[in-house]
């Protein structure tokens, strides 16, 4: 069993995990492990002197691009808005078409519409979460532009299936990868397969800092270039850690999206563990699947359906699909186990979407992930015990109906 | 000879070296916590309810910095495709940009050539069909004359976007910068008179119904009660807990950095009085309407003094080189033949010197002599 901190809440020195509960996520004991390595980085910050946009962002970016293999990283304050400068900086224009996926977190679509465009939703995948290539060719129009897959929970979307259709309607394509740190494809990094990707560092991240953050991935120089820019109210040159560049002048109309160095801070203590980190993620996530895959009830768990060749997977979220979701949920509250729906309602229904004119049955396989899929507890802090337990609640609630 | 000295920074380092080991114990702590809770948490809700009490606001709501909280602002006041607001033509990129960012268009109104901010009488003679709101910004030590700005929205029935992102302890006519609007913003960028180590800003409003729309705004267009459904197109607009609770432990001090600010901003122009006609034209200091952000003077040989100033370990910074509409990125939304005769005379001029409340007695007289000693060589020239 991995060795938890004293100093992390709920572990007072018991051994009986029975009584504590298990929160959906913390990185309390990480984040108290790595505390010299985090307030090493802090110091620094604090003697550069520059707090939003200055060198230990910069540091990140360059160890990131090394992690990666990216061309360019770009940081900036979250996912969505790297999503959204990913997106114009790749070229996007006023009422251009971008299919995205129906099943996905909100920024996938709704970034679209912040840059200016308009998302056109299509149907996932049979066995996944990943957008489906044939849905993609099927919802695409004359006006549509891009396409951008999102790289849900564990793996990648079908992206030689994606490229394909891509290459057949002449799309530019810009990945959802917020997700997808530790993702790749016969051996590139996700969010490198077309003009560029994006990563998040919201907490509960694979790298999770403890505010919000993000950055844009791209080989592209131009995309890097004009990203850049955005960023920073639109400014050319040198401003990553240049004050005075405040009065460059001001190239493209931007936004305001620089990262703050605290965050650049934990971002690189927890860049330094983090191969460790998806390993001992991947032990979680083969531990529920050994468990759960057998129970009656359950009806779908990640490793039940094989990555495609040459994917590496890197389980940020452990998601289950299962019958009486709702019901399932409220057991495992009760007896203190937290849990989290991605997602319960599919975009092409939500109510920011309406105008469009979606109806339940447009795409069935979005609605249906969105009934019966349930997220567990997945997190480098997490004792094999409590995954155990959280086993021994779902085998009780299906063996009691 | 002070030449021996090291360079006063005009960007100082050291903003917060009084709060090394606050800050450190507070990312500590936040990150350790039981709660785990690092994003729009109770510290957050905290400090929007004192800041909301210090401004007597009905509501502040924390965003992710002052440029966004314009964003937030615009949109929830249901600015869009096909409308037209009216900016300075001098000032800060968001200014424009924001405006743009929710599809409509920045028209730019001249300056008052002393205050240095949005003149209502130029603002007014922009007014068309398409205007739905008007937004002045205040301008490094001056708020904007809102008075006039309030009448004018008013009677002209338009929405009255305060841009106060940097006017931070000013209060004109007993009323705070922030209050005039429809809804006004501040920006906590670590330069600010209310800054901190990071990105963030609030919006601050009386209008509750705007405030809803702005707090779904912030948080990718949920409700705070209904979690992943998405009633707006929102953003990604948030503020975080560290931050929070930083400022939180700030704000019992920032009187008093107001005050020795002022106190710095008030020596100076009373030793740059006499420079009027010396082509050094200082800011109006005192009075209503003022607060200790920015130090900007006008400076008829801006280049030499700025030379000087740096040859006797002074940096100085021009804040705005250039108008909007002379900006690369603002000049097709620039009426072709149109001028803006203040702003590029401001854009010209302006030179702003050291400000901070940890500047000393002595920093700021080095300060002084030496731009009063350029005035005197360069007159005799």
């Amino acid at each position: 069993m991995r060795k938890i901190s004293s100093a992390s809440p709920g572990f007072s020195g018991t051994t009986d995990f029975e009584a504590a509960s298990i929160p959906f996520f913390t990185q309390a004991a990480t984040f108290d492990e790595s505390w010299a390595d985090i307030r090493g980085h802090l110091v620094d910050v604090l003697r550069r002197g520059k707090f939003s946009h200055g060198a230990k962002v910069a540091e990140l970016e360059c160890e990131l691009a090394r992690w990666t293999g990216a061309r360019h990283v770009v940081g900036v304050n979250s996912g969505t808005d790297a999503l959204i400068i990913l997106l114009r900086a790749a070229g996007l224009c006023l009422g251009d078409e971008v299919i995205v996926p129906a099943y996905t977190f909100i920024a996938t679509a709704s970034s679209v519409v912040l840059a200016g465009g308009v998302p056109v939703f299509a149907d996932i995948e049979a066995h996944g979460y990943g957008i489906d290539p044939r849905s993609v060719a099927t919802v695409a129009t004359d006006r549509t532009r891009m396409v951008m897959p999102a790289h849900l929970f564990d793996r990648m979307a079908d992206m030689r299936g994606v490229c394909e259709v891509a290459r057949r309607r002449g799309l530019t394509i810009v990945e959802d990868s917020a997700e997808a740190i530790g993702m790749r494809l016969d051996g590139r990094h996700a969010g490198l397969l077309g003009a560029g990707g994006v990563l998040s560092f919201f907490p509960a991240k694979t790298l999770g800092a403890i505010g919000d953050a993000g950055a844009v991935l791209t080989d592209d120089d131009r995309v890097a270039e004009t990203a850049r820019m955005l960023r920073h109210h639109g400014r050319g040159g040198h401003t990553v850690d240049n004050f005075p560049g405040i009065a460059n002048p001001t190239v493209l109309p931007g936004r305001n999206s620089k990262m703050d160095d605290v965050q650049a801070a934990v971002l690189l203590a927890k860049l330094s563990r983090l191969e460790t980190d998806i390993a001992r993620r991947a032990e979680l996530a083969a531990r529920y699947d050994a468990r759960l895959a057998q129970v009656p009830g359950v009806r779908a768990v990640p490793g039940g359906v094989p990555p495609r060749p040459g994917v590496d997977r890197a389980c940020y979220v452990h998601l289950i699909e299962v019958d009486e979701r709702d019901a399932l949920a409220a057991h495992l509250a009760a007896r203190g186990i937290g849990t989290e729906i991605y997602y319960p309602t599919p975009l092409h229904l939500q109510p920011c979407f309406a105008h469009l004119g979606h109806r339940p049955g447009d795409f069935p396989r979005a609605e249906a992930a969105c009934a019966a899929a349930i997220a567990l507890p997945l997190y480098p802090d997490l004792p094999d015990t409590h995954v155990d337990r959280v086993c021994d609640e779902i085998e009780r609630f299906y063996a009691g109906r | 000879m002070t030449v021996t000295a090291p360079t006063i920074p005009f960007f100082p380092p050291d903003l917060f070296a009084g709060d090394h080991d606050a800050l450190l114990e507070t990312v500590r702590a936040i990150g350790t916590g039981a709660a785990q809770k690092f994003i729009l948490g109770e510290q957050t809700a905290r400090l929007e309810r004192e800041l909301r009490d210090r401004l007597g606001a009905a509501d502040v709501i924390a965003c992710s910095s002052g440029t966004s909280a314009l964003t937030l602002v615009l949109e929830a006041t249901g600015v869009g495709r096909g409308d037209e607001v009216v900016v300075p033509a001098f000032g800060c990129a968001p200014l424009a940009a924001a405006v743009i960012d929710a599809g409509a268009r920045p028209v730019f109104a001249d300056i008052d050539p002393v205050r240095l901010t949005v003149d209502p009488d130029a603002a007014e003679a922009l007014i068309t069909s398409r205007t739905v709101a008007l937004m002045p910004a205040h301008m490094f030590s001056v708020m904007a004359d809102m008075p006039r700005f309030r009448e004018l929205a008013d009677r002209a029935g338009l929405r009255l976007i305060e841009d106060s992102a940097l006017a931070q302890g000013g209060v004109l006519k007993g009323r705070p910068a922030g209050r005039w609007g429809d809804a006004g913003v501040h920006s906590f960028v670590q330069v600010k008179t209310f800054g901190m180590p990071g990105e963030g800003g609030v919006v601050i409003t009386d209008d509750t119904e705007l405030a809803t729309a702005v707090r779904m705004l912030r948080n990718h267009g949920q409700d705070g009660v209904h979690r992943f459904v998405h009633h707006r197109v929102g953003h990604n607009s948030r503020f975080d807990e560290v931050m929070a609770a930083f400022q939180l432990q700030r704000l019992a001090g920032l009187d008093a950095r107001l005050a020795r600010r002022t106190e710095i901003a008030t020596y100076y122009s009373r030793r740059f009085v006499s420079l009027a006609d010396r082509g050094v034209i200082a800011p109006p200091v005192g009075g209503d309407g003022r607060f200790p952000y920015v130090y900007t003077v006008l400076a008829k040989h801006r280049a030499p003094l700025r030379a000087h100033l740096a040859a006797h370990g002074v940096a100085s910074h021009v804040y705005y080189p250039r108008t909007l509409p002379a900006q690369p990125a603002f000049a097709p939304y620039a009426p072709g033949g149109a001028s803006w005769p203040n702003a590029e005379s401001a854009a010209r001029y302006n030179l702003a010197l050291p400000l901070y409340p940890h500047l000393t007695d002595l920093q700021a007289e080095h300060i002084a002599d030496t731009v009063c000693a350029f005035t005197d060589t360069f007159r005799e020239q």
